[in-house]
C-alpha cells in the first residue's frame, strides 16, 4: 500500500509551535473547536471494579454518575467546552454490541441534553480497546480462539455509529518485540518492534479506522505508542525506580514518534492521544492538534515532565481517573476541575499575549528533570521531527533517524553540563548511539537481520505484518 | 528563543538518583561473594557480567571436576546471587538482571544435561495475567526472575479465564499462585479466583500485582499477598516454600520486603 510520507515540517520554526493553535484546526461534536485557540479540558475515567459484571450496571456507571457527574462539574465551573474520553474496557471491546452500544449512545444522550440546555460545547472521544494477541494473530481470519481482530473492527462501527464523536486506539503491533527488548535494553530490537513492526501495523490499521471514520462522519483522531513508549517511559519512571535507564526510554520515545505519525499519513486528523508524550514531535511534523497529559494525570502516574508537555498540547488531559468519591465530589469532578482551570491559564494567556512566555516557563521548569522531557522540549522536539522528516519513505530510517538524533541531543547537552545524568544513563545512551550507528542503510538488510534476531521471541509471528 | 541552558535548576530540582549513586562498582561486590573454585568462579562471572557466549563452555569446563549440582549451586545460582545484591543495592538495572538470565538460561541446560532425572526445583509457581487483561510484560519479568532463583513456573499466559487458572492450579498442586493485571476491571478475576480455590478447599499463597493492583484490594480477599515489583517475587515465593502460608506472609509483608527479604525468624 502506498502511503504519503511526511518529507517536510509543517511548522517553520520550532518557536511557532505553541499550546492552543494548529496549522489544521479542527470542528466537531457539540460545538467544539479544536486546535484554533482555545485549549479543551480532556476527562478521560475508568469504572470502579464490579461494575463491568453486566451491562446494565457498566451503563449506569459510565453515563448515569461519570458523564453526568462530569457535565455538571463543567457547568459548576463555567468551562465552556470539555472533551471526554472514553477508553474502552475490555469487556466493552470483547462485547461490543451488547456492552458498548448503550453506553456510547446514553453518553451522547446525556451530552446532547447538557448542550442543548447549557450551550456547553462538548465532544467525546471513543478509544476502542485494542485486545489483539502477537501469538494468536493481529489480522482478520488468524485468531481463532478470541477473535480480537475482528472484535476490533466491530468495536470500531459501534463507536462511530453509536455516538462517538472522535475515534481512536492505543494499538499494540510490535509490542511483543518492544516488551522483549526494553527489559534487555536493546535498542535494536525496539526500533525493530515498534520503528519497524508498530509502524506497518499502523498501516494496516489507520486505513481501516479512517474509512470507517469518513463512512460514519466522525474524526479519525490518532494513537499513541502507549503500549511501547510509556512502557518503557513508566519502567524508567522517577529518581527511586531503577528499572531501565532513562536514556534509554527517552530514545524509545523518539522512535514512537515516527510510528504514531502513520495514523496521520493514512488519513488521522488528529486530535492524538493524549498518553502520546511523543506527540510535540507529531504535532512539529504534521501540524496536527494534539492532547497531552503531564500535572494533571498525576491521578493516573507520575511522570518527570508536568509542566512541561503542556508546551503545545491543544486539548489538556488528566490521562484517567477510577471513579470514585473525594472531599470535593467524584474523582472526574476534582480531576476536570484541575485540567480545567490549567486549560483556562493558556487560554487567558493567549489574550494577554503571554502563551509564548507561559510556554517557555512550563519547558523552563522541567527541561532538565529528565532525558525524555529534554529532548520533548519544543525546539529538540522539532530537531527530532526534522530527522524524521529527511530520511525519506523507509520506516525503518526515519525511526533509526529519530533515535540517533535523540540520543546526539541528550549527549550534547550532558557534554556541555546542562542536562544532567547517572553513571548508568550515560553508559547506556553510549551503548544506543554505538548500536544505532552499526545498523545498515539499507532496510531490506536490516530487516532480514532481524528476522533472524529475534524469530524465537515469544508470540513473534512475521505473518501478523505480511513479512 | 530563550536561552534554557542559562536557568538555573537547583531550586526546584533535585537529582536524587545521581546524589544517591553508590561508590562501589559490580566489581567491587561480586569479588566479596565469589564461589572460591575457579572454575565455579569463571561460570559467577559470566552470569554477573552477562556473558552469554562464553557460560556454555565454561559450565562444560566446569563440569569436567565438578557435579552438575555443584555447577548449578555454586556457579550459576551463586551468579544469580550476586547480580541480585548489585541490583538491590542500585547499581544494576532490571536489563542487567533479564540478561544475566538468559546467560543463567543457557548455563543451567548444559548442567542439566548431565543430570539423569532432571534438576530438581526449590518449588513450583503458576502464573496467570488475568482474564481480560493483554498486559503482561510484569509477569513475563517476574518469571524470569523466579526461574534464575530455581523454581519451577507453569506460565498460563495473558487474559487467562478465571476457571483456567482453578483448573491448573488443582492439577498442579503449587507452592505459589501468581495474577497480574493493568486494569481495575480485570484484577476483579483475583477474588474470583480465590473464592473457587477455596471452594474447592484448597488455600495457597496467591500473589497479585500489576499496574492497577495496590496492596489494600490484594488484602481484601482471601490468601492474596501483594506484590510491589516483580524482584520481590523469589522474596515472597521463598517464604511460601519454606512452609509459611499466606495469613504469615501477608501479616510479615513489611519486613519482608523493606528488609530484603529478613525477618525475625531469617
Amino acid at each position: 500500500m502506498a502511503t504519503k510520507r511526511f518529507t517536510k515540517m509543517e511548522y517553520g520554526s520550532a518557536d511557532e509551535m505553541i499550546f492552543g493553535e494548529s496549522k489544521y484546526p479542527l470542528s466537531y461534536g457539540l460545538g467544539l473547536k479544536v486546535g484554533s485557540g482555545p485549549i479543551v479540558p480532556e476527562i478521560n475515567f475508568a469504572p470502579r471494579p464490579g461494575s463491568e459484571k453486566t451491562p446494565e450496571s457498566l451503563k449506569r456507571e459510565y453515563v448515569d454518575y461519570i458523564t453526568k457527574d462530569v457535565l455538571d462539574r463543567a457547568v459548576t465551573l463555567g468551562f465552556a467546552s470539555v472533551q471526554l474520553e472514553n477508553e474502552w474496557i475490555s469487556q466493552m471491546g470483547s462485547n461490543s454490541e451488547k456492552f458498548a452500544k448503550p453506553i456510547v449512545e446514553g453518553q451522547k444522550n446525556m451530552m446532547r441534553k447538557y448542550h442543548d440546555e447549557y450551550g456547553i460545547a462538548c465532544a467525546i472521544r471513543h478509544t476502542i480497546a485494542d485486545q489483539r494477541e502477537g501469538d494468536a494473530g493481529l489480522r482478520p481470519g488468524m485468531d481463532s480462539k478470541h477473535a480480537y481482530p475482528e472484535k476490533l473492527l466491530e468495536s470500531l462501527e459501534v463507536a462511530a455509529k453509536n455516538g462517538a464523536d472522535v475515534l481512536s486506539i492505543e494499538s499494540v503491533g510490535g509490542k511483543e518485540i518492544a516488551d522483549y527488548s526494553v527489559v534487555r535494553q536493546d535498542i535494536k530490537g525496539w526500533l525493530f518492534g515498534i520503528g519497524y513492526l508498530g509502524s506497518l501495523d499502523m498501516e494496516w490499521l489507520w486505513t481501516q479506522i479512517v474509512d470507517v471514520a469518513k463512512k460514519n462522519k466522525v474524526v479519525p483522531g490518532g494513537d499513541t505508542n502507549c503500549a511501547g513508549a510509556n512502557t518503557a517511559m513508566f519502567m524508567a519512571g522517577g529518581f527511586l525506580d531503577r528499572d531501565i535507564p532513562r536514556t534509554f526510554s527517552a530514545v524509545t520515545r523518539a522512535i514512537a514518534s515516527a510510528r504514531t505519525l502513520v495514523a496521520i499519513e493514512v488519513g488521522a486528523t488528529g486530535p492524538d492521544k493524549d498518553c502520546g508524550y511523543e506527540g510535540p514531535i507529531v504535532k512539529a511534523i504534521s501540524g496536527r492538534p494534539s492532547s497531552q497529559e503531564g500535572k494533571g494525570a498525576q491521578c493516573a502516574h507520575a511522570d518527570l515532565m508536568g509542566n512541561l508537555v503542556a508546551q503545545t498540547c491543544d486539548l489538556w488531559s488528566n490521562e484517567s481517573v477510577e471513579y470514585h468519591p473525594e472531599f470535593g465530589g467524584s474523582s472526574v469532578q476534582c480531576w476536570l476541575g484541575v485540567i480545567g482551570y490549567e486549560a483556562a491559564l493558556m487560554t487567558a494567556s493567549k489574550q494577554m499575549k503571554t502563551d509564548k512566555m507561559l510556554r517557555d516557563t512550563y519547558v523552563a521548569s522541567d527541561r532538565f528533570r529528565s532525558p525524555e522531557a529534554f529532548i520533548l522540549s519544543y525546539d529538540n522536539a522539532y530537531r527530532i521531527g526534522q530527522a524524521i522528516v529527511g530520511a525519506g519513505d523507509s520506516y525503518y530510517l526515519r525511526a533509526k533517524a529519530a533515535g540517533l538524533k535523540a540520543a546526539e541531543l541528550i549527549q550534547a547537552s550532558n557534554d556541555k553540563g546542562k542536562l544532567k545524568l547517572s553513571k548508568e544513563e550515560k553508559d547506556a545512551l553510549n551503548r544506543i548511539v554505538a548500536d544505532l550507528r552499526s545498523l545498515p542503510d539499507e532496510e531490506g538488510k536490516f530487516v532480514d537481520w532481524a528476522l533472524k534476531e529475534y524469530a524465537s521471541v515469544p508470540a513473534f509471528e512475521p505473518k501478523n505484518y505480511e513479512l | 528563543m530563550v536561552d534554557f541552558d542559562s536557568i538555573n535548576v537547583s531550586p526546584f530540582l533535585t537529582r536524587y538518583d545521581i546524589v544517591m549513586e553508590s561508590k562501589e562498582s559490580p566489581q567491587d561486590i561480586a569479588a566479596r561473594m565469589y564461589p572460591e573454585d575457579p572454575a565455579l568462579k569463571k561460570v559467577a562471572e559470566d552470569i554477573v557480567f552477562l556473558r552469554g557466549k562464553s557460560v556454555e563452555g565454561d559450565v562444560e569446563a566446569a563440569l569436567a571436576n565438578l557435579s552438575p549440582n555443584e555447577v548449578i549451586d555454586g556457579g550459576l545460582l551463586r551468579g544469580i546471587e550476586i547480580v541480585s545484591e548489585i541490583y538491590d543495592r542500585g547499581i544494576y538495572y532490571l536489563p542487567h538482571v533479564m540478561v544475566a538470565a538468559d546467560a543463567f538460561d543457557k548455563g543451567i541446560k548444559v548442567a542439566e544435561s548431565k543430570l539423569s532425572g532432571g534438576r530438581q526445583t526449590k518449588g513450583t509457581v503458576v502464573m496467570h495475567a488475568a482474564e481480560g487483561d493483554p498486559h503482561d510484560i510484569g509477569k513475563n519479568i517476574a518469571a524470569v526472575m523466579l526461574r534464575s532463583n530455581g523454581y519451577g513456573v507453569i506460565d498460563m499466559g495473558r487474559d487467562v479465564a478465571v476457571d483456567d487458572v482453578v483448573r491448573t492450579v488443582m492439577e498442579k498442586k503449587p507452592a505459589v499462585l501468581t495474577g497480574t493485571a493493568l486494569m481495575t476491571t480485570t484484577m476483579s478475576a483475583f477474588p474470583r479466583v480465590a473464592d473457587k480455590l477455596k471452594e474447592n478447599g484448597l488455600e495457597i499463597p496467591f500473589i497479585c500485582a500489576g499496574g492497577a493492583v495496590n496492596r489494600g484490594y490484594v488484602e481484601s480477599f482471601p490468601m492474596g499477598v501483594y506484590a510491589d515489583k516483580a524482584a520481590e517475587g523469589p522474596r515472597l515465593v521463598s517464604k511460601a516454600v519454606g512452609g509459611w502460608d499466606w495469613r504469615k506472609i501477608r501479616e510479615n509483608w513489611d519486613k519482608l520486603i523493606s528488609g530484603g527479604g529478613k525477618t525475625e525468624e531469617g
